[in-house]
């Protein structure tokens, strides 16, 4: 389990590294339609079976977008060093890794469907709950203006695995987002910024009946991508 | 005196022109314009008379018959007045009298004398320019008396020879139109021709002739559109107005996101934290704000793309047209019908 644990975090290293080596060399060409990467800037809050275990820090963040026809994904790679909260009990800080892919289709107007999985690693693994999930769900997005676009997406977190265990039902676990794109430098640079908000209402049973074990983040994210 | 006297005293001194012309050189026949001009019938008579017997050019001979007309028709000899009018009409068939400027009895003389000659008088040819085969030339004449009248041209440095364009019964003005073709179809070979009308009844006959020319030309072809007078394209981007629509979208947006936040937050976790939320919302409303104040891009415009599109497509489908009427036209001929100064009358 700890080694397990182990090879993941060094996996997402790897790949932000590779990101952020991506967003620095603009000549490097893709043969997709469009293709943006870059470094963001993390700082969330963090909520665990009771509002007095509550962590809030900051970190740091990669995300890569492409866009091929009707077909765009994303790619969030994310480390933010939670630190307990001054109002809180908890004593110890700890690591959370997460890796958001989701792919997305056109529909119609404004919308999107989307899916995808979220994995989400807590170092010392003791201290928090890694989590992964299934993603489905859909984006609506808008363009304000000239190289200014929002989107505001929702969806369910299906089939939720806690590394303590535990179990949810199925709406139990439900993620809301909201993002912004500003294109600068001529469409070359991008100015982005993401809010992600998850909600696991997980409950455990160790024998005397199920237990409410809720599970809360809320992640903001500010940073550029450099378009391909 | 009579009132027709008077005209006819008047009428002369008023218009010299009308009776003694400045070419009438011989004497006696100016003497009897001077006697008639001086009221003087009876001397006007006898000097209009010898004047005849005298060595006379046609315009004179003419003149001298005419104011023998008008003396007798003053003197009330209509049937006299009347035979010397005929004489007038034979020798000039085109003359006329001003019917402002004679006596009704002259006129009425002068009209009698008219139907009982066969002469074909005011023969016109019209000027005109026709592409071949879509034309015709107007030609009018006027025919005294009953009869049977037959129209021809000739000419054409002989690559004509005669051709009949019209027989008919007629009396009066006949109008006529020739298409200016040849048998074939064909257009006539440019070159001069004469218009023939003559009269027959009886073992009377009467012709004259106006001659024509007839000249080729290309047919002027239709230049090519770029546009069609009165549209003109649009322009295919328009500027929509500003809107607050995207300040309002943001709010919108945000709202929904802070909220639903509010709203799935699990209530054990106790107040969900909106700081994440509101920075990026922040950003958005901000972000709205800025882009309702600019101006707003231009947008395609979809209904003066069609509208151009169209136009553009019936311009294409004009000058496609065109193309092929310009073919049509340099296969053409255009024929120019111009009447030529008649040398002499009729006969």
């Amino acid at each position: 389990m700890r080694r397990e644990g182990w090879n993941v975090g060094k996996m997402e290293r790897v790949a932000g590294m590779v990101a952020v080596m991506l967003s620095i060399v603009p000549s490097f060409h893709l043969s997709a339609q469009h293709f943006a990467i870059g470094p963001q800037i993390a700082f969330g809050d963090y909520r665990e079976i009771s509002a007095d275990l509550r962590y809030n820090g900051g970190g740091i963040a990669a995300k890569a977008t492409v866009e091929w026809k009707k077909f765009s994904a994303d790619v969030v790679l994310s480390k933010v060093k939670y630190k307990p909260d001054s109002h809180g009990t908890a004593t110890t800080e700890f690591d959370a890794s997460e890796v958001d892919v989701r792919l997305r289709y056109y529909i119609t107007g404004p919308v999107s469907g989307e899916l995808g999985f979220i994995n989400r690693k807590a170092d010392p693994e003791f201290e928090a709950q890694s989590v992964g999930a299934i993603t489905a769900g859909a984006q609506m997005a808008y363009v304000l203006g000239p190289g200014v676009r929002m989107a505001l997406r929702g969806g369910l977190l299906l089939g939720a695995k806690y590394s303590g265990g535990g179990t949810t039902s199925g709406l139990g676990a439900l993620q809301l987002g909201l993002g912004l794109t500003v294109d600068a430098l001529h469409g070359r640079v991008r100015v982005t910024g993401d809010y992600g908000f998850q909600r696991f209402s997980r409950k455990t049973d160790d024998g005397s009946g199920p237990l409410p074990a809720p599970i809360q983040q809320s992640l903001g994210r500010i940073g550029f991508a450099v378009v391909f | 005196m009579r009132r027709s006297t008077w005209l006819l005293l008047v009428i002369p001194l008023i218009f010299p022109p009308a009776l003694a012309a400045q070419t009438v050189q011989n004497a006696t026949l100016r003497r009897a314009q001077q006697a008639f001009d001086n009221l003087d019938y009876r001397q006007a008579l006898t000097l209009g008379q010898a004047s005849l017997r005298e060595r006379l050019t046609g315009y004179e001979r003419a003149r001298a018959y005419e104011l023998l007309g008008f003396t007798y028709s003053g003197m009330d000899s209509i049937l006299k007045a009347v035979d010397a009018f005929k004489q007038v009409v034979l020798i000039e068939p085109e003359r006329d009298l001003d019917p402002n400027r004679t006596s009704p009895k002259a006129l009425s003389a002068f009209q009698v004398a008219l139907t009982q000659i066969l002469v074909i008088r005011q023969l016109r040819v019209d000027s005109v320019e026709f592409i071949g085969g879509q034309g015709a030339v107007g030609i009018r004449y006027t025919v005294t008396q009953p009869s049977r009248v037959v129209t021809r041209i000739t000419g054409g440095g002989g690559t004509l020879g005669s051709m009949r364009i019209d027989s008919t019964v007629a009396n009066g003005q006949v109008n006529i139109r020739w298409p200016a073709r040849v048998a074939s179809g064909d257009p006539v070979p440019a070159g001069n021709y004469n218009v023939v009308v003559e009269a027959t009844v009886g073992q009377n006959s009467f012709s004259t002739s106006q001659p024509i020319r007839v000249t080729h030309g290309a047919v002027d072809t239709v230049a090519h559109l770029t546009s069609l007078p009165g549209y003109t394209y649009l322009p295919e981007t328009e500027v929509p107005p500003k809107s607050w629509r995207p300040m309002g979208l943001a709010l919108v947006y945000t709202g929904i996101a802070l909220a639903g936040t509010s709203a799935l937050s699990n209530g054990n976790l106790g107040s969900a934290s909106l700081r994440e939320g509101s920075a990026i919302g922040g950003g958005i409303v901000l972000a709205g704000f800025i882009m309702t104040l600019k101006k707003p891009a231009p947008q395609p415009a979809r209904g003066n793309i069609l509208y151009n599109s169209l136009l553009r497509e019936q311009i294409a489908r004009r000058n496609t047209e065109i193309a092929q009427e310009n073919t049509r036209r340099r296969q053409q001929v255009a024929l120019t019908v111009v009447p030529l100064p008649r040398t002499g009358g009729g006969r």
